[in-house]
């Protein structure tokens, strides 16, 4: 962005929305000097206001008068940890109670606000050398932990029932002709009745939910067929159970029931603690700090406020290199921003007095105060945000695979039991009930209810043991349909940083020393060149050896200053670090990624600046084409920079210059055209693209609202991993329809053989059972390693 | 084999018991967080 100041066609597009992402600069992963950072104090002061900490406290239940406040625990490795910080925190005078989870990185602590404030226990987390975030998922959190609570407890009285109620059956299975008396035999099947109550009306809740849902909605899923089997099976077993002359006959199904209850169940809970695990790990964030910004009092002083507490027609400072708190007008000062994050343009804007500035866009040359026209929900970062809504509403669904089989399959099974009702209906209404009732036992839909979810949840484990985390399960049936992926240059393809690639220097001079010089004099700026040249500065042996003096910037040029040798004491006046025009110097390659160095006499160095492509985006690439896959590549970077990068990956689709909207435009073109995308990114502006597209990755260190959005988010900085999950998705999808066909097949073999009267009812169950273990165990197949999975 | 009519509903009303139990469990929350408090145990006070 500001190639315009360096006169250098540096590409440096969505790397920084990532850090004037709203409503704050992000704080994840944590910067290095997070713990010696001022402004961490004054936000941390922020939090002392009783408004501001009732984001994320609350009264305490259990210790009256004292309260509980959650945190985000970030810089956390290990349960060492953990106990360190518990420590610390109850050393602090009115601290109560501190427990920390290693696990979740999460810390309560229960306090008192007449002893101590959150700015006095946060400073004591960070002198342990740790950094908290006040935890505003909290609601979130709750609510998701009455869920998991609930579904262990629907999980084990389904387990502890089943267990008892197969101790009950496992006599009449066991017992000779006359070993067991009727009395005894009557006794086991009521207590089995009793204990079956509680599965049926508790642990099945959900499924009779789902499926009267269905019902309402005119829709089959697989819930329904399960919920009609269940409802079969146990009044067909109270009639056995208490009425054993009946038209249903004598015998009962108590434990097959429970049994199916507790497999399918099982399969829920595993679903659930995976969906929670990846949701504590993406709502953590969204834990944030608060903003503080500069308001203008009316004595004409500065206060620091929330960003939260603005309101319109509020004067606020804001200083370079930090992001615009809201809308509003330029009232005193010029500068120059970087409004990338709503446009998608790279060239930073020049704002003066009376022009306005977006919230988020990020301030880059010098401290200009800024009278608020629009806060929250009226700012142009909230419309970013309902374009990915709607985006994400309107995204295409695929109807799901099981749901699919799943009706004509409750169709064919209702036909054949009332045929076979029908048929021996000439022979007694009873036998002819009984006949139909096996048929629906028969079909019970244990093993094609399993076929999916075993299969995925297989998948999505390995996953996450890669460090993919998998949002929905479904997921990964539209990740196995996909034919194209949409790749995000800057920050996906490319590492997000320039890095300093080629020196030239003047003879007499050398690189480390060219280097060193220009170092210094960028440290003083907060532009991507100068940020990358100090830190190829400070990384040579000579990095300490020259201050920087006098430094003026000059918005969209250059710096000027002058430098003092450590060692001599010598000052070097008069040196230019900036574009072309500005050092007027240049003879030779005045195009490029370049930046020079001159002093009063002329030119001294040039240095060639460029993005860094991923180490394995080459080899991602190659790995999709070898797919069968065709690769696109979106940048709001310009066209040339755009091009270059392509054309080292060998992409031959680049669409360049995009805003979020074109980006969108672009994909909904593709998938006018019947192709199914799946769309990698970072970015903020790339959020409203990954909402729109069948299937999507937020990969590297991507900003929380593009994770909040992907269905798949890659941790840590692999791309290979997108390949990866590709194959691994194909791989699943192929083992579902395995465990599809073969519940099927089981299923419509059985049916005859019901329908003529051949298959007991204990051998329907065991059948049954046995397809149920075949589909969990090919479904085991998928749990192994991912790279080993590769091939 | 008479004891039997006793055992078998006292076994039912043991498991309506060890139900109530886990239920208690849950609800404090005795399964929120497994790994931390299995190691609390293993730090000095």
């Amino acid at each position: 962005m500001l190639q315009v100041m360096f006169g250098a066609t540096v590409v440096a597009d969505e790397s920084q929305v990532d850090r004037v992402q709203l409503p704050v600069r992000r704080t994840s992963p944590v910067p290095v000097d997070a713990l010696i950072d001022p402004t961490v104090d004054a936000a941390a002061q922020l939090l002392d206001d009783p408004q501001e900490w009732a984001t994320f406290s609350r009264a305490s239940e259990a210790h009256p008068g004292w309260i509980e406040s959650n945190l985000v625990i970030e810089g956390m490795t290990c349960s060492a940890c953990a106990v360190t910080i518990e420590h610390a925190l109850c050393a602090m005078p009115g601290v109560q109670r501190a427990d920390v989870s290693a696990a979740s990185h999460r810390a309560t602590i229960v306090w008192s606000p007449d002893e101590v404030q959150p700015s006095g226990w946060i400073a004591a987390i960070r002198r342990a050398g740790y950094i908290p975030l006040p935890a505003n998922d909290s609601s979130a959190r709750a609510a998701r932990k009455q869920e998991s609570r609930t579904a262990l407890w629907r999980w084990l009285v389904a387990g502890l029932c089943m267990m008892q109620v197969m101790m009950y059956a496992y006599p009449a299975y066991v017992a000779l002709p006359g070993d067991l008396s009727a009395e005894s035999e009557r006794l086991l099947r009521w207590a089995s009745w009793v204990l079956s109550l509680p599965v049926v009306l508790f642990s099945c809740g959900p499924f009779f939910r789902n499926a009267l849902r269905d019902m309402a909605q005119r829709r089959i899923s697989m819930d329904l067929p399960v919920a009609i089997a269940l409802v079969i099976t146990f009044a067909v077993s109270s009639a056995g159970t208490f009425d054993p002359q009946g038209p249903f006959g004598r015998e009962v199904f108590f434990d097959s029931l429970t049994m199916f209850v507790f497999f399918l169940l099982t399969g829920r809970w595993l679903e659930l603690r995976m969906r929670d695990r990846t949701a504590g790990a993406l709502e953590a964030m969204v834990n944030r700090m608060p903003e503080v910004v500069q308001r203008r009092q009316a004595d004409g002083s500065f206060e620091a406020v929330s960003a939260r507490r603005l309101c319109v027609g509020d004067i606020v400072r804001v200083l370079a290199g930090e992001a615009m708190p809201a809308d509003g007008v330029i009232v005193q000062g010029t500068t120059q921003v970087d409004q990338s994050l709503l446009t998608g343009e790279s060239t930073p804007v020049t704002r003066g007095v009376g022009t306005p500035v977006v919230a988020g866009s990020f301030n880059l040359s010098a401290a200009v105060e800024v009278r608020v026209e629009q806060v929250g929900e009226q700012t142009r970062f909230a419309a970013i945000v309902a374009l990915v809504h709607s985006a994400a509403t309107a995204k295409p669904r695929l109807a799901q695979l099981a749901d699919r089989i799943a009706k004509p399959f409750l169709i064919g099974v209702l036909l054949a039991a009332a045929g076979a009702a029908a048929f021996w209906w000439s022979y007694g209404p009873g036998h002819a009930l009984m006949v139909a009732v096996a048929v629906l036992i028969v079909t019970c839909p244990c093993a094609l209810s399993l076929a999916t979810p075993t299969a995925m949840l297989a998948g999505a484990g390995t996953l996450a043991r890669a460090g993919v985390l998998v949002r929905r399960l479904q997921a990964l049936e539209a990740l196995a349909a996909v034919d194209s992926v949409v790749f995000d240059k800057t920050g996906t393809l490319t590492h997000d940083v320039l890095r300093v690639e080629a020196v030239d220097v003047r003879a007499g001079l050398c690189q480390q020393q060219a280097l060193a010089m220009a170092g210094a004099l960028a440290q003083q700026s907060l532009h991507p060149v100068a940020r990358a040249l100090a830190l190829a500065g400070s990384a040579t042996d000579q990095g300490k050896r020259w201050s920087a003096q006098g430094v003026v910037e000059q918005a969209g040029e250059g710096l000027s200053g002058s430098l003092q040798d450590a060692h001599s004491g010598d000052v070097i006046d008069g040196l230019r670090l900036g574009s072309a025009r500005f050092c007027a110097p240049v003879t030779g390659d005045a195009g490029g990624a370049t930046t020079h160095l001159c002093d009063a006499s002329g030119w001294l160095a040039s240095f060639g600046l460029a993005q860094e492509l991923r180490a394995d985006a080459a080899q991602t690439v190659a790995h999709l084409r070898d797919d069968g896959l065709a690769v696109h590549m979106l940048s709001g970077d310009q066209r040339a920079a755009a091009a270059v990068i392509a054309g080292e990956l060998g992409i031959a689709s680049v669409q360049a210059e995009c805003t979020p909207d074109a980006k969108l435009a672009f994909l909904r073109r593709l998938q006018a055209d019947g192709h199914r995308v799946a769309m990698v990114g970072d970015g903020l502006n790339d959020a409203p693209v990954l909402a729109g597209a069948n299937v999507s990755f937020a990969v590297g260190r991507a900003t929380a609202l593009a994770q909040s959005q992907a269905d798949f988010v890659v941790l840590g900085e692999q791309l290979l991993r997108v390949p990866q999950t590709l194959r691994l998705a194909r791989r699943t999808m192929r083992v579902v329809r395995q465990n599809l066909a073969w519940a099927l097949a089981y299923n419509l073999a059985c049916i005859p053989l019901a329908v003529v009267g051949w298959i007991p009812a204990w051998l329907a169950g065991l059948g049954m059972a046995a397809s149920s273990l075949l589909v969990v165990l090919n479904a085991m197949r998928l749990s192994t390693d991912l790279e080993r999975a590769e091939g | 084999m008479d004891i039997l009519y006793l055992l078998i509903p006292l076994s039912v009303v043991l498991v309506f018991f060890i139900l109530a139990g886990l239920w208690w469990a849950i609800h404090r929350g005795q399964f929120d967080d497994i790994e931390r408090e299995g190691e609390r145990i293993l730090e000095d006070p």
